[in-house]
């Protein structure tokens, strides 16, 4: 059989080069009161750094890992690419009939993202549906293979997630998903949806504002403060995009040599998009160690904005909103630090929207700093009462009675 | 007084510990035939580590740069205290030769002056001749940088006028590309007229006149408007990320040459038209700003405090009035930014401009030294457009 199952161990030759770097490590100096405004703060790069070099124990948190995820790796062909060796976690639920949902992580997410929804959407109860789940390394993240030549678009993620579902028996499926995940499980519902993929649940809610009369509707308070944060990132916090949709080669020297440099890169992401998560600093690091160990190395994971976004593409494939709205059903779950949050209004085009919620607060990173609110919100689409409910034929999500669990 | 000579002497330690890390770089992989289309190729960077790691003798470069006369002088800001600025300066034997501050941009550095110094100083019969000094911007170079937030364009500026005050030019012309374009304009705005008496650049901005009909271009401005278009869109990703996010960007600068080497040597080829680079020049220039006094997060900070994420270039011309002294421009063909001549006269009172030269892109006075110094003197020698700004010192 293709599928082999993996354990994540990174040789010793590896762990022991990073102690090396680190030990050589440069810092810049940084300019007084300078705060957050200028970029990740020097304190808190040097905490980091110190706690990498000295205390942050790789090992446990790779057995951690292993130990929660259940990981394997298979090998999948993608059309004008070769056959690309993909890592993921497929985990089941005890319930037979469990909705067979493929979670798509972004940048700089990875696997790791799903780690606290995964127990909670595969736990069996009464009260609500179940999930059997698989979520993906992206190639060129993680542990899966990258593609090894130019173009390997949206188009080509959405065919590797598609083929794993259907490789691992899911014929029918759901997707959830936000960052890359968003733009990935939309081209594998316009693509794949309504054969394969059945529903399309979202965390990060795109839109366009209202054209003509719709236009002339004042804005409230709350959006206006939606509208703030996005500017916010939109004004200062899209240097990273404008690099990588361009020149991700240039930077990807910098992130590949230097465990700092890639450090930093993804640390303040990881806090300016979230909010308010209280990131211990063992966390950011094995966060990082993933880009830092990955299979393909730091460099190949900012090539899919180059790909996506890059100077020979069009503003519609820019912005993510090429092709016609996907028809199967669609879930928006609105988290308030969203970075590309919006006005509610403006994501009526976005697809089918059957199921929607609000939440107090959550940022980017949902499946991890607010896991039981997706999972709550996943489960009332497309649970017994919900918009979706039975979506995948014969998979509802619930226990049939009077069988027993295969 | 203030006034030290220096010359750059690299301390041995922080040489060790660039071979140290050298030796320890991890490169990424690269896809296939990706050419220069997604960054820096591999193979170039390669080439240019394993020739940092040897056969290329800092020493000796470091030796042939201190045959530049450098000197270094504390210079006050106001509300930013007293900066160390480091500089070239050469006198012409000519005394009444024109005093001339050359301001270069990023990735530029003083290296990016120095060859048009002997010949602006040079004694002609037929030709002005000027006393040159060369900044190194705060932050770039062997000049101490900012400490705070709040250092911009007019800091910047003020440390050009008063270095040339203080070496007793208390009237001068300048000449500027890239950030040195965005600061003599800030001199000659600040002090213009009263210290700073001309201004030349070989960084040309435009924009269409209101009756602007396109069909009256020529395939060659055609070409070059979309050539510019190109650029813009494929190589500003540097400049959002220094402007707004700088210090994330500075960690990996600082702490990886390979990382630094990749970030300006893309610059160094896209912005340079047909400069047959040799490796050895490549890791000088790298090498001065591996070896910066600030670091490399020292010449970032001026996008952050000048720009935002706004476009410089038509913010700087659409703010505050053009200055009114005397402005000449040279064109050169592979700059970032090329426009039909007409559309810069708005840069302001344009005296001199310049035939598009046969060659040269963003870094002429390094590119072609004899083009911009012949610009220069046909701009302020004898029947020029600017012959005699500066009383008393008509360059012969």
């Amino acid at each position: 059989m293709s599928e082999t199952p993996f354990k994540i161990s990174i040789p010793d030759a590896a762990l022991q080069r990073l102690q090396t770097k680190l030990e050589l490590t440069t810092l810049p100096d940084e300019l007084d009161g300078a705060g957050w405004d200028y970029g990740a703060p020097l304190a808190d790069v040097k905490r980091l750094v110190s706690r990498w070099t000295n205390g942050y124990d790789w090992r446990h948190h790779e057995a951690q890992l292993n130990a929660s995820l259940q990981q394997f790796t298979r090998p999948i062909a993608v059309d004008g690419h070769g056959t690309l060796n993909i890592h993921y976690v497929h985990q089941r639920s005890e319930v037979t009939n469990a909705i067979p949902l493929l979670f798509v992580h972004g940048w700089p997410g990875s696997f790791i993202e799903a780690r606290k929804i995964l127990p909670l959407l595969t736990t069996n109860s009464a009260n609500h549906p179940s999930f059997h789940v698989v979520t993906f390394s992206l190639p060129g993240y993680g542990f899966s293979e990258a593609a090894s030549k130019p173009g390997f678009g949206i188009k080509q993620y959405a065919e590797v997630g598609h083929k794993l579902m259907l490789a691992l028996g899911y014929n029918e499926y759901v997707t959830q998903g936000g960052d890359w995940g968003h733009v990935i499980t939309r081209k594998i519902a316009q693509v794949y949806g309504g054969k394969y993929s059945k529903a399309w649940h979202t965390n990060m809610v795109m839109g366009q504002p209202p054209q003509g009369d719709d236009a002339q509707t004042e804005l409230s308070d709350e959006d206006k403060q939606l509208l703030a944060r996005r500017e916010w990132h939109r004004k200062k916090g899209m240097g990273y995009m404008a690099e990588q949709s361009t020149q991700p080669q240039t930077l990807g020297y910098a992130l590949t040599d230097s465990p700092v440099g890639l450090l930093a890169w993804i640390y303040e992401k990881l806090v300016n998009w979230t909010d308010n998560y209280p990131w211990e600093d063992d966390e950011i690091l094995t966060w990082i160690s993933i880009y830092y160990f990955s299979r393909a190395g730091p460099a190949a994971s900012l090539r899919i904005y180059y790909e996506a976004m890059g100077p020979h593409k069009t503003d519609a494939e820019r912005g993510f909103a090429d092709g016609a709205a996907p028809e199967i059903p669609l879930g928006l779950s609105h988290f308030p630090q969203e970075i590309v949050a919006l006005p509610r209004s403006w994501s009526r085009n976005l697809g089918n929207i059957v199921f929607e919620a609000e939440h107090d607060g959550g940022g980017h990173f949902a499946a991890y700093e607010k896991p039981n609110e997706l999972v709550d919100d996943v489960r009332k689409m497309f649970g017994q009462n919900g918009p979706a409910f039975g979506v995948v034929a014969g998979k509802s999500g619930y226990s049939t009675e009077g069988k027993s669990g295969l | 007084m203030a006034e030290t000579p220096f010359k750059i002497s690299i301390p041995q330690a922080l040489l060790d510990r660039l071979q140290q890390k050298l030796a320890l770089t991890t490169l990424p992989n690269e896809l296939d035939g990706s050419g220069w289309d997604y960054g820096a190729p591999l193979a170039d960077v390669k080439r240019l580590v394993a020739r940092w790691m040897d056969g290329y003798d800092w020493r000796h470069h470091e030796a042939q740069l201190n045959q530049l006369p450098q000197f270094t002088r504390p210079i006050s800001v106001d509300g930013h205290g007293t900066l160390d600025i480091h500089y070239i300066h050469r006198k012409s034997e000519v005394e009444g030769a024109i005093p001339l501050l050359f301001v270069h941009g990023w990735p530029g550095i003083f290296l990016e002056g120095s060859r048009i110094v002997p010949l602006l100083t040079a004694k002609l019969d037929d030709h002005p001749s000027f006393h040159v000094v060369v900044l190194s911007l705060p932050g770039f170079g062997f000049s101490e940088g900012a400490k705070k937030p709040g250092f911009n364009i007019a800091q910047y500026a003020e440390i050009g006028n008063k270095l040339m005050l203080a070496l007793g030019y208390n009237e001068y012309v300048t000449q500027g590309g890239d950030w040195g374009l965005a600061v003599t304009r800030r001199i000659a705005q600040l002090y213009g007229g009263k210290h700073s008496k001309a201004w030349h650049t070989n960084m040309v901005f435009g924009e269409p006149p209101a009756d602007f009909d396109p069909t009256t271009l020529t395939p060659e401005q055609q070409a070059a408007l979309a050539r510019t278009e190109g650029l813009m869109k494929k190589g500003m990703g540097y400049r959002h990320q220094q402007s707004t996010k700088p210090q994330t960007l500075a960690y990996a600068m600082t702490d990886s040459p390979v990382g630094l080497l990749a970030w300006i040597y893309e610059k160094l080829v896209a912005w340079t038209d047909r400069y047959n680079w040799t490796d050895i020049e490549v890791l000088t220039w790298i090498s001065i700003f591996y070896f910066s006094r600030e670091g490399p997060v020292g010449s970032f900070r001026i996008y952050y405090e000048a720009m935002g994420n706004e476009t410089m270039a038509m913010q700087a011309f659409r703010e505050a009035p053009a200055p009114e002294i005397p402005l000449g421009l040279s064109h050169f063909p592979g700059d970032l930014v090329v426009v039909p001549k007409s559309w810069s006269r708005m840069m302001g009172n344009v005296v001199f401009d310049s035939e598009v030269h046969d060659a040269g892109g963003h870094f002429p006075a390094y590119e072609q030294p004899e083009a911009l110094a012949g610009d220069l003197r046909q701009m302020f020698g004898k029947g020029g457009p600017a012959y005699g700004v500066v009383p008393g010192k008509s360059g012969y």
